[in-house]
């Protein structure tokens, strides 16, 4: 669902208009400036973006631009220097609660299997697990868990370590997704098969979806709107809205249009001397 | 559960008998192998007894006199577990109020640390002065020396959660608690174990010095008495006796620890087992 105000070939994305519908996240002029022992690093310089509720939002940019950052300030879970930051029209001010977060690294907790690591997320939310443990099976299942259950994070690849991961911030079914390089750690085949299931998933679901990676071709399968982040101090580069019908089956990723979108970002980024031919 | 890509899983948690001969077994052979090269060695170079008796002389004069041993293998005991007991119990509380409380970090755990470098054993002299020469002072000699050790990887375990971990926690909106209970314990647990190991290892030891200082029971003493007299056999067969206790206090907690956290004690085993 692409929203009317912010986006377009223009540089950066234009301050947050008032006539905007409600928008589900909305970040104004962010900057965050990190001070550590006398090192200083600008890591965010003005970010604008507004996601409208149920949109899927792909981030991209180069190693070390603010992305992570950028998501954990979203959540709550980082202050920041300046700005402004708003979930569902209320200032971020601490932890936000009412999404499901996976990290770059998959987080889990080492002396519950993988059933239990799934269940921690409504074990602590004061929600009863076996309530849950249907939903977590079948969802373990989707993600091609379905025998490893009571297998250890330890016993498990770095691929299926993620995939719970992923299962544990889809548990509670929460409004809102931020996923950071969730597909980082999988290998290129398993990668598309999730890039399909969460689309699938996400057009069923129609939560509100940040998604962040390094790959253009699986921003550009995956968003209705790609923002394209410079090299640090991250800012948004460009807003494209990627007009491809979905669900995007094998036509729509080797359409031309396709291929186009994968060249206007390749090209933001050569510009930038990220990629280099 | 079925796992058809992983047919040859070692068994899941913990670890059977045969296993534990089979990754023991060598040690034993070892033991016994240097036994009787020991026994052999003495009578074939015809060594003195009352400088190294044979294997067997040991075990004979402690058959004999078995009685006062164990009595005095009893008396240690009860000073090493009361000591070791106490210093568990005060050291992991104290361990989650530095944790938990700024004041006890900045203030009292400095203070701590400090002590520690008083060489405790040092203070055993003060204790009998204050508190005479029964239980008492080699009891708090044992907590002394097993206390640190527990406290320091204690407060390293609670301190150490994965900040990611952490972070994750917080989207759920979980209170403190709920974080302790099923984050912040468990994590720490093995740290915990770990100085609960190095303290047992340390109990047995600082009963020996306590009762060295003043005693007139226990197996410190007995070690004293056998010594003035040159009676070497039974010098052994204390020294034998006393490091089966310390082993057997060891390994007790070694065993509570397999059956707290046998998934931290399965995974360090399999990094172990091909080797
Ligand atoms: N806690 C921190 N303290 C100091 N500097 C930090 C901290 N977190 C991030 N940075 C710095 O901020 C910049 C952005 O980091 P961030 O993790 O957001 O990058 P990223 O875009 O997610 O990179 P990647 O794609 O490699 O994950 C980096 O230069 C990093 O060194
Ligand atoms: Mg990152």
């Amino acid at each position: 669902m692409p929203q009317g105000a912010a986006a377009g070939e223009a540089a950066a994305a234009g301050a947050a208009s008032p006539a905007a519908p409600p928008a589900h996240i909305e970040i104004d002029d962010l900057c965050q400036t990190f001070r550590r022992a006398g090192m200083v690093t600008q890591a965010l310089d003005g970010v604008d973006l507004l996601v409208a509720p149920s949109e899927l939002v792909v981030v991209v940019g180069p190693s070390g631009c603010g992305k992570s950052t950028l998501l954990r300030i979203a959540a709550g879970l980082l202050p920041f220097t300046s700005g402004r930051v708003r979930i569902g029209g209320r200032d971020v001010t601490g932890p936000q609660t009412e999404l499901g977060i996976v990290f770059q690294s998959p987080v889990l907790l080492d002396w519950r299997n993988v059933l239990e690591n799934v269940l921690i997320q409504v074990e602590l939310r004061g929600m009863d697990p076996r309530r849950y443990r249907e939903r977590a099976e079948r969802l373990l299942a989707d993600v091609g868990l379905g025998d490893f259950q009571d297998r250890r994070p330890r016993e498990l690849s770095g691929g299926m370590r993620q995939r719970v991961a992923i299962v544990r911030a889809l548990i509670h079914d929460p409004p809102l997704l931020m996923m950071d390089e969730p597909f980082g750690a999988l290998d290129a085949l398993t990668r598309e098969q999730m890039r399909i299931d969460l689309e699938k998933l996400w057009l069923a679901q129609r939560h509100t979806l940040i998604f962040v990676t390094h790959g253009i071709a699986e921003a550009v399968a995956l968003a209705d709107r790609v923002v394209v982040m410079t090299p640090r101090p991250g800012r948004i580069e460009r807003i494209i809205p990627i007009d491809l019908p979905r669900p995007r089956d094998k036509a729509a990723v080797t359409s031309a249009r396709f291929t186009e979108y994968v060249d206007e970002i390749t090209e933001c980024f050569m510009r930038y001397g990220v990629i280099r031919y | 559960m079925t796992a058809p890509d992983l047919p040859a899983a070692a068994p899941p948690a913990g670890g059977s008998v045969p296993a534990w001969i089979r990754k023991r077994g060598g040690a034993i052979v070892i033991a016994i192998a240097l036994l009787l090269l020991w026994e052999v060695g003495v009578r074939l170079l015809g060594i003195k007894e009352y400088l190294l008796p044979p294997p067997s002389r040991i075990w004979l004069e402690f058959a004999k006199r078995s009685g006062t041993v164990m009595g005095g293998a009893w008396v240690t005991t009860q000073e090493i577990l009361g000591g070791y007991v106490l210093a568990v119990l005060v050291s992991i509380p104290f361990a989650l109020a530095v944790t938990y409380s700024r004041f006890m970090e900045n203030a009292v755990y400095p203070v701590v640390v400090f002590l520690q470098i008083v060489p405790k054993i040092a203070i055993a002299p003060l204790f009998i002065i204050w508190f005479g020469f029964g239980y008492t002072p080699k009891l708090l000699i044992v907590f002394l020396l097993s206390f640190f050790p527990i406290v320091v990887s204690s407060i390293a375990g609670f301190k150490a959660v994965d900040p990611e971990i952490m972070d994750f926690a917080r989207t759920t909106g979980a209170g403190g608690w709920k974080l302790f209970a099923r984050i912040r314990l468990p994590q720490a647990l093995p740290d915990i174990f770990t100085g609960m190991k190095v303290g047992a290892a340390l109990s047995a030891t600082a009963a020996i010095v306590a009762e060295f200082v003043a005693s007139d029971r226990g197996l410190g003493y007995l070690l004293l008495q056998y010594n003035g007299n040159l009676d070497t056999p039974m010098v052994f067969a204390v020294i034998f006796l006393l490091s089966f206790i310390g082993l057997a206090v060891y390994y007790t907690v070694e065993f509570i620890e397999r059956i707290t956290i046998p998934w931290h004690v399965s995974q360090t085993n399999a990094g172990q087992a091909p080797l």
